[in-house]
């Protein structure tokens, strides 16, 4: 990317959420209520979210009236972060959803990672004015929504584990403060894996409707359907068909959806990892500018 | 008096062999009566509940039963195997045995720090005795002080708040499994009083229905109405009807008395797609277990047996050190006063019989000496009268100083020693040091032998003091 200081400031943001990690995970296996690594954890969250809306804001500022949001790949990453540090600033406040934190803060951490590799190395700006810009907008939105509650959804996947790990070694859980029980955390895994759902569902009829609308042929070529990035897009899809439909009676219930919503998590990122490292696998993005023509943005 | 107890419990004994050495109804009484039989001068208690057995015994010093006979009528009347018995059995003597006693009481030594079901163990446990006639004054004044004393550090420490039963700790896990409860179905297998405490912690939980089923429906009723939960959310399900219970049920509660799992894999497994594969939380309390540990390997099965509650509550004990530091200093005093009390009583009973059997020797030969003195001349008076002291001395000393002759690894013989010196203030002029081998101490007057010199004879005082 052509500004360092937003590489720098990522950097920052990413040391930031990676010392609230390591609050809330001593939290979680010490076992220790510790009102003020609690206090500690949240200023980090709330600073690591307003560094990434200044971040965010920074882009804009920069870029002029011309910028679009999500305009690259690293917009979309700042985006998730900024979001998923709210949303675990939101979930520490709920009583019966205690630990979830020492979850998502580890993934917000990688997702900061991601992003300042993002930024500083795999720069790509997305192609949007060759684009339909309603639908292109439509994708980007439901894809990255679609993530960020997958996220949620494989944060609550890890929790449960977790709680049923420690309930099936029958060990003490008076010590486990406020550690959610598992009926709310099969219940959040399905609500987020439903939302999600929904969101990709809209993302993945975007991306068909770019692929094939108006008579253009592929971006991706003939074999489009086939390609990694949509194989694995409609796979994730599918897991959390699966998943929002566990508690129809089905045997997926319990460990088997938590497991299912961390897969699903796991093919979402793989298919941005295959869309960051094969650029012939991505429809919407032009090729990484030389230096010298980016500076502008 | 020696007082032991002897036995196991949830720390030192897994529950198969817990389950094994349970002794409960008419076994009880059975095993007090065969026990007392064998050994008639001892007093008798047997504990034996889901997490000890345990006899408490008292008798005279140097008399069996010793622990391995008590080991063997415990493995040989249970059916449980010697050397497994024998590698898990405590044995505590004495003041240490009181102590144990009234820690067990005070719940100290219970799975579940403090709790208060175990005073209710130990006064059946008494009453048991009582009935079979097996208590005597020293585990009447040991059982009686325990039970009172219990209580005293029950409401000094505290250390009956909070979690301090199994149903609460079970309240604990149902709420780290679900959110909430007005939609639950709780179920309870058995009707006894385990079943009612831990019953009436979950129905603190306000479940939309709470079953109770039981072999004997009356029970269940009677079950039913104690805890005082209105028709439209409680009743009682005839135990046929176990399976259709098992689908509808989220958290399952067994206490029954069945001596084989009641609920196995086979069963289970079939039910859980009935189920829609809904969590299912089963608290087994039965000693034996009444649920197959295979059904907790099952999915969305959350199975907590006996000894699964022990883990949680030893994490509670840390919590709770400073209650149970308070509790054991008041304990500590009372088994001091406890024990001294029982020595003291003891002590009072021996001279009181002492006194009763010298009375009587003395009464014997008194008549025996009139006899000949009211045929005697005057001059055979004198002769007449010492040998009136010496038959009368060596009947007193007959008994005790045959007992130098049988000293044993309980009751060595330095130990009659120091006791003779002790009692009878004999100095220590003339010490020749330990016996050798083959050399008799002090061998056995017979006491109807003609009177023997005032020196010089192994029979004499004079010899017993060196």
């Amino acid at each position: 990317m052509d500004n360092p200081l937003i590489t720098a400031a990522l950097v920052v943001l990413t040391l930031l959420s990676l010392a609230a990690s390591g609050l809330a995970l001593r939290r979680l296996f010490a076992r220790s209520s510790g009102r003020i690594a609690t206090r500690a954890e949240q200023l980090l969250i709330t600073a690591c979210s307003l560094g990434l809306l200044a971040v965010f804001l920074y882009r804009k500022i920069q870029m002029g009236p011309g910028w679009q949001p999500l305009e690259a790949h690293v917009d979309g990453l700042v985006l998730i972060g900024l979001l998923f540090g709210v949303v675990i600033l939101f979930l520490q406040q709920r009583p019966r959803l205690g630990g979830l934190d020492a979850f998502g803060l580890p993934l917000l951490t990688v997702i900061l990672a991601w992003s300042v590799c993002a930024s500083a190395w795999t720069y790509r700006a997305f192609d949007l004015n060759t684009l339909h810009p309603v639908w292109m907008a439509v994708h980007l939105a439901g894809v990255y929504m679609g993530t960020l509650s997958s996220a949620v959804a494989a944060i609550a996947g890890g929790t449960f584990l977790y709680v049923q790990h420690r309930l099936r070694s029958k060990q003490n859980i008076a010590d486990t403060g406020r550690l959610a029980n598992l009926e709310s955390l099969e219940s959040l895994i399905i609500r987020t894996a439903t939302i999600g759902f929904a969101l990709l569902t809209l993302g993945l009829l975007a991306g068909l409707v770019i692929q094939t609308g108006g008579g253009a042929a592929s971006r991706l070529g003939p074999g489009w359907w086939h390609s990694p990035k949509v194989l694995l897009a409609v796979l994730a899809w599918a897991v959390y068909a699966v998943v929002m439909n566990v508690r129809f009676g089905s045997a997926f219930r319990g460990a088997r959806a938590a497991w299912l919503s961390i897969f699903g998590l796991v093919l979402l990122l793989a298919t941005y990892g295959v869309v960051t490292a094969l650029p012939n696998a991505r429809d919407d993005a032009r090729p990484t500018r030389a230096p010298s023509s980016e500076t502008p943005r | 008096m020696k007082i032991i107890m002897l036995g196991v419990n949830h720390r030192t004994a897994p529950v198969g062999l817990r389950e094994q050495l349970t002794i409960t109804g008419e076994r009880m009484a059975a095993a007090l009566t065969r026990l007392r039989a064998a050994h008639p001068a001892s007093e008798l208690v047997i504990l034996s509940t889901c997490n000890r057995t345990e006899v408490y015994l008292a008798r005279p010093a140097h008399e069996p039963p010793t622990a391995e006979q008590l080991t063997d009528f415990l493995s040989g009347y249970c059916g449980a195997d010697r050397a497994a018995l024998a590698a898990s059995v405590i044995l505590r003597e004495n003041e240490q045995a009181v102590a144990h006693l009234f820690r067990v009481c005070a719940g100290l030594d219970s799975m579940v720090l403090g709790e208060s079901q175990i005073v209710g163990q130990v006064k059946r446990a008494y009453e048991q005795a009582q009935n079979s006639e097996t208590v005597g004054p020293v585990l009447h004044k040991v059982f009686q002080q325990a039970i009172a004393v219990s209580k005293e550090a029950r409401s000094k420490t505290g250390i009956d708040t909070g979690r301090v039963s199994v149903g609460s700790v079970a309240v604990d896990f149902a709420q780290r499994i679900f959110e909430r409860f007005d939609d639950k179905t709780v179920v309870g297998i058995g009707a006894g009083d385990m079943a009612k405490l831990t019953l009436r912690h979950l129905a603190s939980l306000r479940p939309a229905k709470l079953w109770v089923t039981n072999r004997t429906p009356q029970r269940a009723q009677s079950l039913i109405e104690r805890l005082k939960l209105p028709a439209t959310s409680a009743g009682v399900r005839p135990f046929e009807a176990l399976d259709e219970l098992l689908v509808e049920a989220d958290i399952v509660l067994t206490s029954t008395g069945s001596q084989k799992p009641i609920i196995t894999a086979e069963r289970f497994k079939p039910l859980l797609r009935k189920r829609r594969f809904r969590p299912l939380f089963i608290i087994d309390i039965a000693v034996p277990r009444d649920v197959d540990p295979r059904v907790g390997g099952l999915n969305n099965v959350y199975l907590y047996n006996i000894d699964d509650l022990q883990g949680v509550v030893a994490a509670n004990v840390n919590q709770r050190s400073e209650q149970v530091r308070e509790c054991e200093a008041i304990l500590f005093e009372e088994v001091r006063s406890c024990y001294a009390e029982v020595q003291n009583r003891d002590v009072g009973r021996l001279i009181k019989a002492l006194r009763q059997r010298l009375h009587d020797l003395g009464r014997l030969e008194h008549e025996r000496t009139a006899r000949k003195m009211s045929a005697a001349a005057p001059d055979e008076m004198p002769a007449i009268l010492e040998e009136h002291t010496n038959r009368l001395i060596n009947k007193i000393l007959h008994l005790p100083l045959s007992q130098l002759d049988q000293s044993s690894p309980e009751a060595p013989l330095g130990f009659y020693a120091a006791a003779l010196r002790r009692l009878f203030d004999l100095k220590e002029e003339s010490r020749p040091g330990p016996p050798v081998d083959g050399e008799k101490v002090a061998p056995p007057v017979e006491p109807d032998t003609p009177p023997a010199p005032t020196t010089g004879t192994a029979a004499t005082p004079e010899r017993s003091r060196s």
